[in-house]
C-alpha cells in the first residue's frame, strides 16, 4: 500500500492565541480529489495555510507522501511536489505572465510542454505571455494562478476557492480539467470551495468544517449529500 | 424588518462592557502626573550637566513624537521635521540678534516661528501629498526640505550667520531649572495630547491611511488634506520646540535645521519603537543623554558603545525598545481590540435628492486605453434610480475597468459620466463619493490592522466627523450595513482584528463599509465571492430592498448567473470592451449570445 498523499493527524493551529483549526484528521490518497466545505471563518483556508507551513502548528502531525513535514518551512514543503494556490492574490504583479510561469518551472522543455497543456484550458495564457500579470483582469489572474500550479506537475495541490470570480463556462470546464489532470498524472488535490455544485462534481470525497472541526464527511456521490451539506451551510 | 434594532440591542454584555469613552484614561492621568512630579523635582536632585542635557533631550523628544505620528501611525516617512525645528530656532536667533530681546520681540519671534512653520508645512504638504503621489516621492520631498533650508541659511551671509550661525544675543533671563520645567511640561503636554489623539477615532483614520490609502479615498476621505493638516500641526509642535531650544541655548546653527538631524530623529523613533509614542520619547531621551555622557567620559570609546547598543537593539527587538518593554509589562494582551462600541442603526437616508425620473447614472461614449490596448470601446448606457443592473461578461471583458471609470474621474480616456445629473468630470475618487458613488472592490479591500468596528467608523468618517480625543461609545450605521453584518455574523465580531477574518467575512465587511457611506449609486464588484449560498441569498435580498425600497441605483458585477437572475432588474453583457446585450433578465441571461460567449450552458 502506498503512503497517503496527505495525512493529517490531530492538527491544531490558529493565529496567536486564537485556535482556528482543532484536531483535524484527514487522509488523502494519491490521485484523490478531496474538497473542504463550510461556512465563512470556519478554518478552511487556515487549514491549507497550516499544511503549507505558513502558520505554526500547535499540535498534531502533517505527512506528505509519507514524510513527516510538521513544522517545516513552506519552501521545504513546496519541494515535496506540493503546489498551493491561495485565495488572495499570489501572482507577481509586476512580472509578466511568462516570468510568473518561469519562476514555477525553470526547465525550458518542461515549461513548453506544460504551457501547451494549460494553453488548451486557458487559451489566453500562451497568447499573452508578455503582458504584465498585474494588468490581467481578476478572473484571468485566477486562471494564471491555477495554470502555474498545474505546470509544476505536483503530486499534491492545495487550492483555495478556485472558482471565485471565474465565468461559468470556465468553471464548467475546470471540473473536467482537474479530473483529467488527476487521471493523467495521479495528482492528489485538496480543494476549499464555496461553490457546492462544482465541489461535488469534481471531488471524490468531502468534509465539512465547523468552528475548526470536521463535523461531517463522506463520498461526493452519496445519495442525499447535497441536502446534508446545505443543512451544514445554512445560517 | 424590525429585527435589526433588536439584534443590536441584544449584543452580549461582554461586548458592551468594553465600550469606553476615554481610552486608558487612568493610565494617561497616572503617567502624566508621575512625569510631572519628576519634572518638578528633577532640577533639585540632578546635577546641572544632566539638567542641561535633559532640556535638549525633552525638546528633541517632542520633535521625535511628531515623526512617530507621521511615520509610525500615518505611514509618511519624513526626514524633514528638523527643518521645522530649525525654523523655530532661527525665528529666535534672527529676531533677537537683529531687533534685540524684549517681550514684544519674544512674542514676535513666537509668532514668526508658528507662522513660518505653518507656511513651510503647507507648501511642502502641497508638493508632497497631491492626489496620487507615491510615498517614496513624499519622503524625498521631506528630505529636500531641510537641505533647502540649510542652503538658505548658508547663503544668508551675516544676516543668518551662514555656516557658523548666530550667537551672543540676549534671551529670556530664566535659570536652567525654569527651562527644565518648561521643556518638561511641554513634552508631557504634547505626549499626552498626542496619546489621546492617536487612540481616538480620528487617530484610527491615520492608521487606516497607513494601511490602505486607496480604500480611504474610495470612502470619501480627502487624504491630501488630512496629511497636509497633520504636517502643519506637527510642524508647529517642532517649531515651538526649536523656539525654546534657541531661547535656552542662545546659539543657533544650520545643523539644527539639517537633514542629518532629521535622519537622527527617524533613527531614534525606529529604535524606540515606531507607532508607540512612548517608545520614541524614551528612546530619544536615553540616546541623547547617554551620548552626552559618554562623549564626555569615554571620548574615544563612546561611538563604539553607542553603535553596539544600536546593533543589540536591532537584533533583540527589531520593533524597537518600546514594544518589547510593553510586552514584558503587560503580556501580549490586545487592548484596543477590547473597545467595542454599540451599534446604533439609523434610518439610512437612501437617496435624499428630490424624487424624479432623472437618470442616476449616465455613461456616454466611455473609452479606456491601457497603452495600445483598448479595454473599453464606447460604452453607452443610462441607469435610473431603483434599478439593479447586473454587468456580466467573460473574464477580461472590461467590467471592473468600467466600475473604476465611474468611481474615479481620472480613469477614463474619453467620454462622459454623470451621477445624479452632475458630470464627474475629472474628480478624484473621494470627490466622486461626494456625488453619491460607493464602490466595493473585487478583492476584499480592508484595513488589516483595524478592528471590524473601527473599519465601519472610518467608513462613517465622511458623514460623522470622528472625535479627536476619544472613542465614541456608539456607532451609527445605516440599516442596510447592519443587516449585512448580521447576515454574516460580523456584528458578533466587532472587536476582531480584520486580519483575523476569513476572506468571505472581509468581503462582507467591505460591503458594509461601502453601504455605510449611504451612496445613491452603488458599484459592487463580485460582492458575494467567497460567501456561502445562504449568505449570498441574504445579501441579495438586502440589495433588492436597497434598490426597490430606497431607490438606489446598483451596478453589480457578478458571475453567478443564478444570483443575477434572482435579483437583477436589468442585465448588460460586456464582451471585449463593448456592450453586446442590454435588456431584462429573461431577454439576456438565457440568450444564445450569453450562452456562447459566457455561461457555456447548453440548452
Amino acid at each position: 500500500m502506498s503512503a497517503a498523499a496527505l495525512q493529517l493527524d490531530g492538527v491544531r493551529s490558529g493565529y496567536g492565541e486564537a485556535v482556528v483549526v482543532r484536531d483535524v484528521a484527514l487522509d488523502i490518497r494519491p490521485g484523490e480529489i478531496f474538497v473542504l466545505l463550510g461556512k465563512n471563518g470556519m478554518g478552511k483556508s487556515t487549514l491549507l495555510k497550516t499544511v503549507m507551513g505558513f502558520l505554526p502548528i500547535l499540535a498534531g502531525t502533517v505527512r506528505i507522501a509519507g514524510e513527516d513535514v510538521t513544522g517545516r518551512a513552506p519552501y521545504h514543503i513546496a519541494r515535496r511536489a506540493t503546489a498551493y494556490t491561495p485565495q488572495e492574490q499570489a501572482l507577481f504583479q509586476d512580472l509578466s505572465v511568462d516570468e510568473n510561469l518561469r519562476l514555477a518551472v525553470q526547465d525550458d522543455g518542461r515549461r513548453r510542454e506544460g504551457l501547451a497543456r494549460v494553453g488548451e484550458i486557458f487559451p489566453f495564457i500562451p497568447q499573452r505571455l508578455r503582458q504584465r500579470a498585474g494588468t490581467l483582469s481578476g478572473g484571468e489572474q485566477k486562471m494564471l494562478l491555477i495554470a502555474r500550479a498545474l505546470m509544476t506537475a505536483p503530486r499534491l495541490v492545495l487550492v483555495d476557492e478556485i472558482t471565485e470570480g471565474l465565468q461559468p463556462s470556465v468553471v464548467q470546464r475546470l471540473a473536467a480539467v482537474l479530473r483529467a489532470e488527476r487521471d493523467r498524472a495521479g495528482t492528489a488535490m485538496l480543494l476549499v470551495e464555496q461553490h457546492v455544485a462544482f465541489a461535488l462534481e469534481v471531488a471524490d470525497r468531502y468534509a465539512v468544517l465547523k468552528l475548526g472541526e470536521i463535523v461531517d464527511r463522506g463520498a461526493a456521490g452519496d445519495p442525499g449529500v447535497e441536502r446534508r451539506i446545505a443543512a451544514h451551510l445554512s445560517v | 424588518m424590525s429585527k435589526a434594532p433588536e439584534r443590536a440591542a441584544a449584543l452580549p454584555a461582554v461586548l458592551r462592557a468594553g465600550a469606553g469613552r476615554r481610552v486608558d484614561a487612568r493610565a494617561l492621568v497616572v503617567g502624566s502626573a508621575l512625569a510631572l512630579v519628576l519634572v518638578v523635582v528633577g532640577p533639585w536632585i540632578l546635577p546641572d550637566f544632566m539638567v542641561n542635557n535633559l532640556i535638549r533631550a525633552f525638546l528633541y523628544a517632542a520633535v521625535a513624537l511628531t515623526v512617530d505620528v507621521l511615520w509610525g501611525y500615518t505611514g509618511v516617512l519624513t526626514f524633514g521635521q528638523s527643518a521645522f525645528f530649525g525654523i523655530g530656532v532661527y525665528a529666535v536667533g534672527l529676531i533677537f540678534t537683529h531687533l534685540g530681546f524684549g517681550v514684544e520681540h519674544a512674542l514676535l519671534a513666537f509668532g514668526a516661528a508658528v507662522a513660518g512653520a505653518v507656511v513651510a508645512a503647507l507648501l511642502v504638504g502641497w508638493l508632497a501629498f497631491y492626489h496620487g503621489a507615491s510615498p517614496l516621492y513624499a519622503s524625498v520631498v521631506t528630505l529636500v526640505l531641510p537641505i533647502v533650508v540649510t542652503q538658505l541659511l548658508y547663503s544668508g551671509g551675516t544676516f543668518t550667520g551662514s555656516s557658523s550661525g548666530l550667537s551672543g544675543f540676549d534671551s529670556f533671563s530664566l535659570e536652567l531649572d525654569g527651562w527644565f520645567r518648561i521643556a518638561g511640561v511641554y513634552l508631557i503636554a504634547i505626549t499626552a495630547a498626542t496619546w489621546l489623539f492617536v487612540k481616538s477615532d480620528a487617530g484610527r483614520v491615520l492608521v487606516a491611511i497607513r494601511e490602505n490609502e486607496p480604500r480611504c479615498e474610495y470612502l470619501g476621505l480627502d487624504i491630501s488634506r488630512i496629511k497636509i493638516g497633520l504636517l502643519a500641526v506637527s510642524a508647529v509642535v517642532a517649531s515651538i520646540a526649536g523656539y525654546a531650544f534657541a531661547g535656552v541655548q542662545m546659539v543657533v546653527a544650520p545643523e539644527y535645521a539639517g537633514f542629518v538631524f532629521g535622519t537622527e530623529l527617524v533613527i531614534w523613533v525606529a529604535l524606540g519603537g515606531r507607532g508607540t509614542l512612548i517608545g520614541p520619547v524614551i528612546g530619544t531621551l536615553l540616546i541623547d543623554v547617554s551620548t552626552a555622557y559618554l562623549s564626555g567620559n569615554l571620548p574615544f570609546l563612546w561611538k563604539l558603545v553607542i553603535g553596539m547598543a544600536f546593533v543589540l537593539v536591532i537584533l533583540a527587538a527589531p520593533e524597537g525598545v518600546g514594544p518589547l518593554a510593553g510586552r514584558l509589562l503587560r503580556g501580549r494582551r490586545d487592548r484596543a481590540a477590547g473597545l467595542v462600541p454599540d451599534l446604533r442603526p439609523i434610518a439610512g437616508s437612501g437617496v435624499t435628492e428630490p424624487v424624479d425620473a432623472a437618470a442616476a447614472l449616465e455613461v456616454r461614449g466611455v473609452r479606456k486605453r491601457f497603452g495600445s490596448l483598448l479595454v473599453l470601446d464606447g460604452i453607452d448606457f443610462t441607469a435610473r434610480r431603483g434599478e439593479l443592473l447586473s454587468l456580466v461578461g467573460p473574464n477580461g471583458a472590461g467590467k471592473t475597468t468600467l466600475l473604476r471609470c465611474i468611481a474615479d474621474g481620472g480613469e477614463r480616456s474619453a467620454g462622459d459620466i454623470a451621477v445624479n445629473g452632475r458630470s464627474i468630470e475629472r474628480r478624484p475618487p473621494h470627490r466622486c463619493v461626494g456625488l453619491g458613488v460607493g464602490r466595493k472592490f473585487q478583492n476584499a479591500n480592508t484595513f488589516d490592522a483595524l478592528t471590524v468596528a473601527e473599519s465601519i467608523r472610518i467608513a462613517r468618517a465622511r458623514v460623522e466627523r470622528p472625535s479627536l480625543w476619544f472613542r465614541a461609545a456608539g456607532l451609527d450605521l445605516p440599516q442596510a450595513a447592519l443587516r449585512v453584518m448580521q447576515a454574516t455574523g460580523l456584528d458578533q465580531q466587532l472587536g476582531t482584528r480584520v486580519r483575523h477574518l476569513s476572506h468571505g467575512q472581509k468581503q462582507a465587511l467591505e460591503l458594509a463599509m461601502v453601504l455605510s457611506l449611504e451612496p445613491s449609486v452603488l458599484l459592487l464588484d463580485e460582492p458575494t465571492a467567497g460567501l456561502t449560498k445562504p449568505e449570498r441569498t441574504l445579501i441579495g435580498q438586502i440589495l433588492v430592498d436597497l434598490a426597490r425600497g430606497h431607490g438606489l441605483c446598483i451596478v453589480l458585477v457578478e458571475h453567478d448567473l443564478d444570483f443575477v437572475r434572482e435579483i437583477s432588474s436589468r442585465v448588460i453583457v460586456l464582451h471585449q470592451g463593448r456592450i453586446v446585450l442590454d435588456g431584462t433578465v429573461a431577454e439576456v441571461v438565457d440568450s444564445e449570445t450569453v450562452r456562447t460567449i459566457y455561461s457555456g450552458v447548453r440548452a
